[in-house]
């Protein structure tokens, strides 16, 4: 187990240096942070003055060795565009991603499990096929579109939620739902195919023989088995969101990570982005490792290493 | 957990969801409580418009800062504002004379030694003040001379100083930078104590920033009192959001809305579409001196006339840009002061562009490249306009930051470019960055437009200054170094309770909106 952990411990930063490497080159290549910093009609006096004072008129392998060294003694780096520590800058903006991810994957859980566990006790039938055309219409359905229909039916025509903000619970609700019913598909089709498949095991037989039926027989005897490759896609899930909710949060103005991202990379802020991809590939390793433990514990033939 | 106790459960918790749904949507309220919520597709990270270039920062600006000096928007003249009035001595001094009844926001007076203080931080290049380099290019020193008394000593004759006074260098207290002066930091510009008609409030970057008008504030400034007691500026990057914003009353300002969205949504409920102008100006840059190869079609005088007759402009501005949009011939904006109109004109005419093409050697017209970095949509409709001629205009649409080095690079053969001169109304604020000698976005090679363009800067007499501009526009419209295209407009998105007229610089100076 020591050892597991060390390897991914490893690896990650392996992840952690490629994609700080990757992000630093293409971030400086696609883009001329001075320009991006001053904006569209800054006068060319102010662009260099500013590609002076930042120091962006340093070879680039000179940039990314002093950001790279700050690194190293916990220094994160300022922000160009905000002013703060990048360290400070993702704590502030954190928390707010973490609440629309974690109500995203709840509301997941809450439609796509009992979906997908309906599905599987009813094979073949009108439920099944219900839960099966909901799962294509929640993939086929655009993100950024659902977003301005829910706003409209009941933000603008039903003011039930506010439009936009992240200031109480209600601005989470309709972000989380759009976040949500991206992920309903693949954890609904996941539980139903692992249910079916897991149902027709021999224990499950002998279960039904003791007497038991329908939710006490899912509950107590076929869930836990079918939830384990389910456990691994909802922790990636869960990475996706917590990394990805860029179109979501700039659409509701949520001031989440993903925003943070948006405005980053549109305003040069190398700092940031850098660190901000460094932080969203953290969060994939750290879950998928939690989600390995995870489905060890659920399933004892699991064995780590 | 059987099913009943499952089903109350869930019965419970929906009552609970219900009865918390019930309860009023939290929202900013407008009219009611004297509160203009303002969207903003790219948000406020510091007050400090020292330290800050963007036109969201401009506007705020206008709010919270004056300077000695601002531009009437009706006139669009340079009057006093903070200054009580000013004298030149000669072309390269100017005595200003500061009013006695100004505050700053933390209720100190506003003195001479605070309008020496913020100039001289601005010129020290370790202010890192975002405008250091270009005070320092024209301004030598400025020196107090008496109680309420300072005189401004600059390099060279410069024209626009009074200008710069007001729109680039609001005014600070004395000792405000002390401590980053120590550090080296940048500053927060978290908070701010300046002396404009609303004070900041409260400053949650990436969500918004609130401001209050300034009970302090001085009786009879140019500026006026606010009618509105508090404006809320909210990061909205969304259009689609800003409109739902707008429709159920949670914001109440919206600008620089694309044209399409402002007039489908103007009119619609609470909502008006109002359009208005700006000072940006719409062009296509030719390498007429060959600086990307000399073999380039461009350099011929006969090609770069073809291209300008060749683009039917009315009917772009008609059909892609529209409202407020006009098709311009020279190489500035009307509006601004020395922008001669009585220059050569290509009006449409494909024939007379197949004509000259023949004439220059291409019978059957060429190819080129034609980078662009925004207006998409226009930047096709010329492209096929050339196509009629038989020109093919490669259009290469790339981010802004690419035709710069693409254009460092001499690898340009035409660019449509555009500029706002920073809302200037002076043909300066264009022709200095696009005439100088030793810009890559002068691709004349004429060193006779560059002396004319950039010599009329450095003069202060207003009538040579004219003489000066309308010779170098003639010039660039004969020799059609550019193909000038059109004149933008700035669309508003207003609630039908809030009276707003556009400004004539496309500088929204929100201290004039009311309640209807």
């Amino acid at each position: 187990m020591l050892r597991y952990a060390l390897r991914r411990a490893m690896l990650a930063l392996a992840v952690g240096f490629t994609v700080s490497l990757a992000t630093f080159f293409l971030l400086n290549f696609a883009t001329d942070p001075a320009q991006a910093l001053a904006g569209e009609d800054a006068t060319p006096e102010v662009v260099a003055q500013i590609r002076e004072q930042y120091g962006f008129d340093k070879p680039l392998p000179v940039q990314y060795a002093r950001w790279l060294g700050g690194l190293a003694r916990g220094d994160f780096g300022e922000s160009y565009h905000w002013r703060s520590p990048v360290g400070a800058l993702i704590a502030s903006h954190a928390p707010v991603t973490i609440r629309l991810a974690l109500m995203a994957i709840a509301i997941t859980i809450v439609v796509a499990i009992p979906l997908g566990a309906i599905a599987a006790l009813r094979p073949d039938s009108f439920i099944d096929r219900m839960a099966l055309g909901v799962a294509v219409g929640a993939q086929a359905i655009p993100g950024f579109w659902l977003a301005l229909v829910l706003i409209i039916v009941f933000a603008v025509k039903f003011p039930i939620f506010p439009v936009s903000g992240d200031s109480t619970w209600r601005h989470f609700v309709l972000p989380a739902i759009v976040l949500g019913a991206g992920s309903v598909p693949a954890v609904m089709r996941l539980t139903r195919s692992g249910l079916l498949e897991v149902l027709a095991s021999d224990y499950i037989r002998t279960a039904r023989a003791k007497g038991f039926r329908g939710l006490r027989l899912l509950t107590r005897h076929a869930m836990r088995n079918a939830m384990v490759p389910v456990v691994s896609v909802l922790a990636v899930q869960l990475g996706a969101k917590l990394g990805g909710s860029v179109i979501v949060e700039s659409v509701f103005a949520l001031n989440g990570l993903g925003r943070l991202a948006l405005q980053s990379i549109l305003g040069g802020d190398v700092p940031t982005v850098q660190m901000l991809v460094f932080v969203f590939a953290m969060t994939f390793v750290v879950l998928t490792f939690l989600a390995d433990l995870l489905g060890a514990w659920l399933d004892p033939r699991v064995r780590l290493g | 957990m059987t099913l009943p106790r499952i089903a109350r459960a869930a019965a419970a918790a929906a009552l609970a969801l219900a009865a918390a749904l019930a309860c009023p949507v939290p929202a900013f309220a407008a009219k009611s409580d004297d509160t203009l919520v303002v969207a903003l597709q790219r948000g406020i990270t510091s007050v400090d418009y020292l330290y800050t270039t963007k036109r969201e920062y401009i506007i705020l600006s206008l709010l919270t800062d004056d300077g000695l000096t601002e531009v009437d928007p009706e006139t669009l003249e340079v009057r006093p504002l903070a200054a009580r009035s000013w004298k030149a001595v000669d072309d390269k001094t100017i005595d200003v004379t500061i009013r006695d009844d100004v505050k700053f926001h933390d209720g100190s007076p506003l003195t001479a030694d605070d309008v020496v203080y913020t100039y001289e931080w601005v010129l020290n290049p370790k202010s890192r003040a975002n405008r250091s380099r270009q005070f320092g290019e024209w301004l030598a020193s400025v020196q107090k001379t008496g109680p309420s008394t300072v005189r401004f000593h600059m390099k060279y004759p410069f024209p626009l100083a009074l200008h710069s006074m007001g729109m680039s260098m609001p005014l600070r207290k004395k000792g405000t930078y002390d401590d980053i002066a120590k550090t080296g930091a940048l500053p927060l510009g978290q908070s701010l104590n300046g002396i404009g008609p609303y004070r900041v409030v409260s400053v949650e970057p990436g969500r918004k920033t609130v401001i209050e008008r300034f009970d302090g504030y001085y009786k009879d400034s140019p500026k006026g009192r606010p009618a509105i007691k508090r404006i809320v500026f909210r990061e909205i990057p969304d259009w689609g959001t800003q409109q739902a914003e707008l429709m159920s009353g949670g914001v109440q300002w919206a600008y620089d809305v694309p044209y399409d969205i402002a007039s489908a949504l103007g009119g619609a409920g609470p909502v008006e579409f109002v359009n208005g102008p700006s000072l940006r100006v719409g062009f296509i840059v030719l390498d007429a001196a060959g600086v990307s190869g000399k073999d380039n079609p461009l350099t011929k005088l006969a090609v770069r006339r073809a291209l300008n007759h060749a683009i039917d402009r009315e009917a772009i501005v008609k059909n892609i840009v529209k409202g407020d949009a006009r098709v311009i011939d020279s190489a500035c904006h009307p509006a601004q002061f020395g922008c001669a109109q009585d220059v050569m004109k290509y009006p449409y005419d494909p024939a007379r562009a197949r004509a000259l093409l023949k004439e220059a050697g291409y019978p059957d017209g060429f190819s080129f490249d034609l980078w662009a970095y925004r207006e998409k949509d226009s930047a096709e409709a010329i492209a096929a306009d050339l196509a009629k001629v038989g020109v093919k205009a490669n259009l290469r649409y790339v981010p802004l930051a690419t035709l710069d080095q693409a254009r460092k690079k001499h690898q340009i053969q035409s660019y449509f470019g555009s500029w706002e001169s920073g809302s200037v109304p002076d043909t300066a604020a264009i022709a200095d960055v696009h005439w100088s000698a030793t810009t890559d976005r002068n691709m004349s090679g004429d060193p006779e437009v560059t002396a004319d363009m950039i010599g009329a800067q450095r003069i202060a007499d207003p009538a040579k200054r004219k003489a000066l501009y309308e010779k170098g526009l003639k010039r660039i419209a004969e020799q059609a170094y550019w193909v000038p295209l059109y004149t933008f407009s700035l669309n508003y998105l207003v609630a039908g309770d809030l009276a707003f007229n556009p400004p004539k610089d496309g500088l929204p100076r929100l201290y004039l909106t009311r309640w209807k």
